[in-house]
């Protein structure tokens, strides 16, 4: 099989949930900006790409009726050119970027996206109109679980004490914080926000304003404070907003070509794919998905833990990416904190601080994942993620020189 | 131009200004509050608008957070507008009613009023709040017309929950000003209305204070303990537990001490003045700034001990030290009068101590000498102490009920000077203060030493003049059918805290088949004394514990289905049934109110459906009716996408047993439907659904059509499957709750149907009456049901 390249890979800022910049945008218009931005950032023709795979863990009511499809003819891509949306929840975005890929593969596409929308502003998490099935959930409830009380099995069955949740959030948002300052988040494209704003005369005027870095990053977070926090999801449970991912708005898109392409269309690959894997865990510890996906990754790679320069660990709780980490045996400080230089995994920090807009965040992560191993010349690096329902994902990078 | 108040004013954004703000904001009028603006500002803060707002902010933030709540939503905070008085100043010339509400100074207040009569419309009323000062020097100098339209009206803290208002006209009010306020007060505020002279504290405090500075005074004469006193003169003698001085501890020393000093200076003719004189060691108190509640000592104080435990302790007033007490050990007193049947009994027993008679003895002779020096009449006293006091009789009622006679001669034996005109009564043949002929309720006038009738507002109907008036159609021991004319007759719970029974379920039956022959439609409401008092606590859980004990499952399903036909038969009678609740009307008190055409609800409404705390869920169609109340409240033109939206708010009502703090609360959670109204005075409410009655009945009245209701089904039941697994994993849920919440799930669902099916009631009633007989037969709900019946609390087990 031939190989599937990502020639580039943008995302909109994450912003908070109902408080940030898109809280009032329609998450077609995020998708449809950085579809058209991918494409004059590549300097493609957009009439070139096959089609476009979105993946959304909420594809519903705004994020309905084919966001994928929707959003690619409003960023101006010709008819021509197909959309599709697809669901796995956490890892929705990652799974668009691995079936594009795949279609590449396969010798069925030339060029293909992978992206990813999630406004959890819009569509709650949960969707409007969640149905379980009643009897499966009379005497299976664990598969419609809160991700909350996932993360508090997690801490509770694998002692992950309050105390490492709260440093693990603290050096995240650190991280992002200098990261912010240093200026490295150069996958970020300016992304229009709408706001609806009332006016003096009670009228009420739609407003736009472009919208340039992550909202949800506290540089003045401390251990102390993050202590005071009260549980979010147990009466006595260790799981606080703090030490979990924030609820956030935001789209990524991914670039995929085949190499004849690449040579075709004179582009310059960042990465390839070379590997992506899921598997399935106990839903109610869904998060201990990486520990399990990763190592599978690798095998598929025919790579060891050690070869991986730059881990992208979704922090959906810092509970589940320290066990994780842990499992991985790669939990040493040095790895992850924010006053070490030689840190590898989520290195200008994650979902804790930046945001974790659910069907996006594979996609997301994936544009940051890399631009860092670009900018720091690493050959492999691990996406990851744990996926609600009880899945991991992982999905293995090599980067072209 | 007929006077209307669309704008009011209060001034002063203090606990009363603020409480009056938030009544009249209640009562649906735009009301401006108003504070100065702080004295000591720095300059840079003088030009910020938020700095000079600073105490009518702080004083409305207070109105915001009070508990218990001054609001009756903190919606209605939208209606109360905030300033200071010198930049807002000129905004009094939009208000119909001004209330004064600032501090006790006289010059302070003249000030103001001067200020006020230049800008303000020229037919506003101006009241003043004052609790103690002189009106007539207040007014001093303003014009006629001012004067004209001057007067006091003096609340009652907290505002929102004491029913009294005293109207004190000035000498030259104009008499169509205060008939308006009486009316104004009565009707929009819910208020009662006692007509005060100007006289230094008024009637409610004037007595008040007496009695509380004579307490002090007769300390010396008994070894009785402070916390001894407090409980004899408590619910034994209708006083509220607070009696004498946990009372004055949660008034404040410092306010009894300013009224009594007040009342010393101002009183030189008082035949007690004396007694305002307080003795020292209370003035030691006053020095020693232990001013009750708000200083943290007082009368009372509570202490930790080293292990967190809080222990009671009282004052020993001969030296000032606080001792620790138990405070469930009662005087022996106290215990045989808890067992003794009518109030009188119970006084008797009491008044056979020394310290508690002469104290009583002396509140009622003082209250008869007062007459007609603050207050023409009796009643204006009895009322002033019943409903700004607490008090469940006032000082002539208890007179009345301990026998005039024989009182007059308990009070000669010890010395005491029976006042003459009370003397006159007793010796012109009259032995009561108050008697009830031919329907119509009579006080006796010590001035013209004649019975004159007591007039009401005529949306006033009392129950227990029409029982004692041969009006009561029907009679068990726990209810009576009460004949309120015109064809409308009234079920009226008579048990303890009118929770129902057997017998209150037959009764209804019975009462209906008799109106159904007699009658043209069903009032149900009751007159039960008490703050907030009780339409119903619920159902008598006793009686189902004895039945499933006995394993009588078959005789509980049988009474639940008969429970459920009464029900149902007062939704679908022919006949118009207006439920009027007020105070607590919990569990079945809800659910017989759910069932009713119409329910009329005092604004005081605590309702709810709170069976979940016994272990169950409602079994007299609450389940069915809520769900009604809210999916009859969407347009049938609506194609409702998601029945959850509907289904989840009432699931959470019964499983979490909310109960709405007012009635505009129990609108604001679908208790109260469009069709429901709110009456703001508990005295108007048998009235008023009399009247509803007759207005349906004149509407051209039809009994609503048994439709087939629609469900949300097995979706439901998923949902709250699912989300109990997150409720049991955060400690929320019991394994045993999770047991009551999903059956309430089920039937509140409608069972397990498609989604969006509709159901007949009667097969909707059958998952109720099956699940709520179940749950009974489960040995923890009726542990659970036991534990709250006997201790007012929830087991969680």
């Amino acid at each position: 099989m031939r190989d599937a390249y990502i020639v580039e890979a943008l995302r909109t800022p994450g912003t908070r949930r109902n408080k940030g910049a898109f809280a009032q945008t329609r998450p077609e218009a995020l998708l449809s900006h950085i579809l058209d931005a991918l494409a004059k950032k590549a300097g493609i023709d957009k009439g070139i790409v096959d089609d476009v795979m979105t993946g959304c863990a909420f594809p519903e009511a705004e994020q309905g009726l084919n966001i994928g499809r929707v959003a690619t003819l409003m960023a101006g891509y010709p008819d021509v050119v197909g959309g599709a949306t697809i669901n796995r929840f956490c890892s929705a975005g990652l799974e668009a970027i691995a079936q594009s890929s795949m279609r590449i593969m396969a010798g069925w596409s030339e060029v293909t996206i992978g992206s990813g929308v999630e406004s959890m502003s819009t569509v709650p998490m949960g969707g409007n109109v969640p149905r379980p099935h009643p009897e499966w959930a009379a005497s299976n409830p664990e598969v419609y679980i809160n991700m909350g009380n996932t993360a508090e099995n997690v801490a509770n069955r694998y002692n992950v004490t309050r105390a490492d949740q709260d440093e693990f959030a603290f050096h995240s948002n650190m991280k992002a914080a200098e990261a912010q300052e240093k200026k490295l988040f150069t996958e970020i494209v300016p992304t229009p926000a709408t706001k609806f704003v009332k006016q003096a005369d009670g009228s009420i005027v739609r407003e736009s304003f472009m919208m340039d870095y992550d909202d949800g990053v506290r540089p003045s977070t401390t251990i102390e404070g993050l202590g005071k926090l009260r549980p979010a999801f147990s009466l006595t449970g260790s799981v606080t907003a703090g030490n979990s991912s924030q609820t956030t708005d935001g789209a990524a898109a991914n670039l995929i070509m085949s190499g004849d392409a690449c040579k075709q269309y004179g582009l310059k690959p960042i990465a390839k794919l070379k590997a992506y894997t899921t598997i399935g865990v106990r839903a109610d510890e869904m998060g201990v998905g990486p520990a399990y996906a990763i190592p599978k990754v690798l095998k598929l790679a025919g790579l060891d833990v050690k070869d991986i320069g730059l881990f992208e660990i979704n922090e959906a709780f810092a509970s589940q990416a320290i066990y994780s980490a842990r499992e991985l045996g790669i939990d040493d400080p040095k790895n992850w904190r924010s006053d070490s230089d030689s840190r590898i995994i989520n290195v200008n920090g994650g979902a804790i601080a930046l945001g974790h807009p659910l069907g996006c965040t594979g996609s997301k992560l994936a544009a940051t994942l890399l631009r860092n191993m670009k900018e720091k010349g690493v050959k492999y690096g691990v996406e990851s993620m744990c996926i609600g329902g009880g899945m991991g994902a992982a999905a293995v990078f090599e980067l072209i020189d | 131009m007929a006077r209307r108040i669309e704008k009011a004013a209060v001034i002063g954004s203090g606990i009363m200004g603020g409480g009056i703000a938030a009544l009249l904001a209640g009562a649906g009028v735009e009301t401006l509050l108003l504070d100065i603006v702080p004295f000591d500002l720095t300059d840079e803060e003088k030009n910020d608008p938020a700095a000079r707002n600073k105490i009518v902010n702080a004083g409305m933030d207070g109105l915001l957070k009070s508990k218990p709540a001054l609001l009756y939503t903190k919606k209605d905070a939208a209606r109360i507008s905030t300033g200071n008085l010198t930049d807002d100043f000129d905004k009094l010339a939009e208000c119909d009613l001004i209330v004064e509400v600032v501090v006790e100074n006289l010059k302070i207040k003249q000030d103001l009023f001067a200020r006020l009569e230049k800008i303000m419309k020229k037919d506003a009323i101006i009241t003043s709040n004052t609790s103690g000062l002189p009106l007539a020097q207040m007014s001093e100098g303003r014009s006629d017309e001012f004067k004209a339209n001057f007067l006091g009206t003096h609340f009652f803290n907290p505002v929102r929950y004491m029913k009294l208002l005293e109207l004190i006209p000035g000498a030259e009010t104009k008499q169509e000003v205060l008939d308006f306020i009486a009316d104004f007060g009565e009707r929009r505020l819910g208020k009662g209305i006692v007509w005060a002279k100007d006289t230094p504290n008024f009637i409610g405090n004037r007595i008040g204070v007496y009695l509380i500075a004579k307490a002090f005074k007769l300390l010396e004469k008994t070894d009785l303990s402070l916390n001894e006193i407090d409980a004899m003169l408590g619910a034994p003698m209708g006083l509220p537990k607070t009696a004498v001085f946990a009372l004055a501890d949660l008034v404040g020393l410092d306010t009894i001490g300013h009224l009594g000093h007040n009342s010393y200076e101002f009183l030189p003719e008082d035949e007690e003045r004396e007694v305002y004189k307080l003795p020292k060691f209370v003035e030691d108190m006053l020095e020693k700034k232990m001013f009750g509640n708000k200083t943290k000592v007082g009368f009372y104080k509570t202490d930790k001990s080293p292990e967190g435990k809080r222990i009671k302790k009282v004052l020993n007033p001969k030296d000032l030290s606080h001792n620790e007490f138990d405070r469930k050990a009662v005087p022996a007193s106290v215990a045989e009068a808890k067992k003794a049947s009518t109030p009188a009994e119970k006084m008797q027993i009491i008044l056979k101590d020394s310290f508690a008679w002469e104290l009583i003895a002396s509140s009622m002779i003082y209250s008869a000498n007062r007459i007609p020096e603050i207050s023409d009449t009796i009643i204006e006293i009895d009322n002033a102490m019943k409903w700004g006091y607490a008090w469940e009789f006032g000082p002539f009622e208890i007179w009345d009920n301990l026998g005039v006679a024989e009182t007059n001669a308990r009070m000669e034996a010890d010395g005491m000077k029976v006042p003459e005109a009370v003397k006159k009564m007793v010796a012109a043949g009259n032995s009561k203060f108050y008697k009830t002929e031919n329907g119509k309720q009579y006080f006796y006038d010590l001035v013209n030493q004649e019975y004159k009738e007591i007039k009401f507002s005529s949306n006033m109907i009392f129950l227990k003049t029409l029982k004692a008036d041969n009006k009561v159609a029907k009679k068990c021991d726990s209810a009576s059918l009460i004949d309120l004319g015109d064809g409308v007759f009234n079920i009226e719970f008579t048990t303890k805290m009118n929770a129902l029974n057997g017998e209150i379920l037959d009764f209804m039956d019975e009462a209906k088949s008799y109106i159904d022959a007699n009658g043209v439609g069903i009032v149900i409401g009751n007159q039960a004394p008490g703050m907030p008092g009780a339409f119903s606590a619920g159902g008598d859980l006793k009686f189902m514990g004895a039945l499933a004990k006995a394993g009588k499952f078959t005789e509980m399903n049988d009474f639940i289905k008969n429970t459920h036909e009464t029900m149902q038969s007062m939704t679908y009678s022919a006949l118009p049934v207006v439920a009027a609740p007020y105070g607590m009307t919990l569990g079945g008190g809800a659910e017989v109110c759910l069932a009713a055409d119409k329910i009329l609800a005092h604004t005081d409404t605590f309702m709810g459906l709170v069976e979940v705390g016994a272990g169950l869920l409602p079994g007299g169609c609450g389940n069915l009716n809520l769900w009604k109340k809210h999916i009859n409240a969407v347009p049938q033109s609506v194609a409702i996408s998601n029945l959850a939206d509907i289904y989840i708010p009432v699931f959470q009502a019964i499983a979490m047993a909310n109960v709405s703090m007012s009635a505009k609360l129990a609108q604001k959670s679908g208790f109260l439907g469009i069709n429901d109204r709110i009456i703001m005075n508990k005295d108007y409410l048998i009235g008023e659904a009399k009247k509803e009655v007759l207005r349906m009945l004149e509407d051209g009245y039809a009994a609503p059509l048994k439709d087939d209701v629609l469900v949300i089904g097995e979706a439901g039941i998923g949902m709250i499957h699912a989300e109990l697994l997150n409720m049991a994993g955060a400690g929320y849920v019991t394994e045993y709750d999770q047991v009551v919440l999903k059956k309430i799930a089920f039937v509140l669902a409608g069972g397990d149907v498609k989604t969006k099916t509709k159901i007949s009631e009667d097969a909707f009633l059958k998952n109720e009456r099956e699940a709520f007989v179940e749950l009974w037969k489960n040995e923890k709900t009726q542990a659970r049901a036991e534990h709250i019946a006997s201790t007012g609390k929830p087991l969680r087990n």
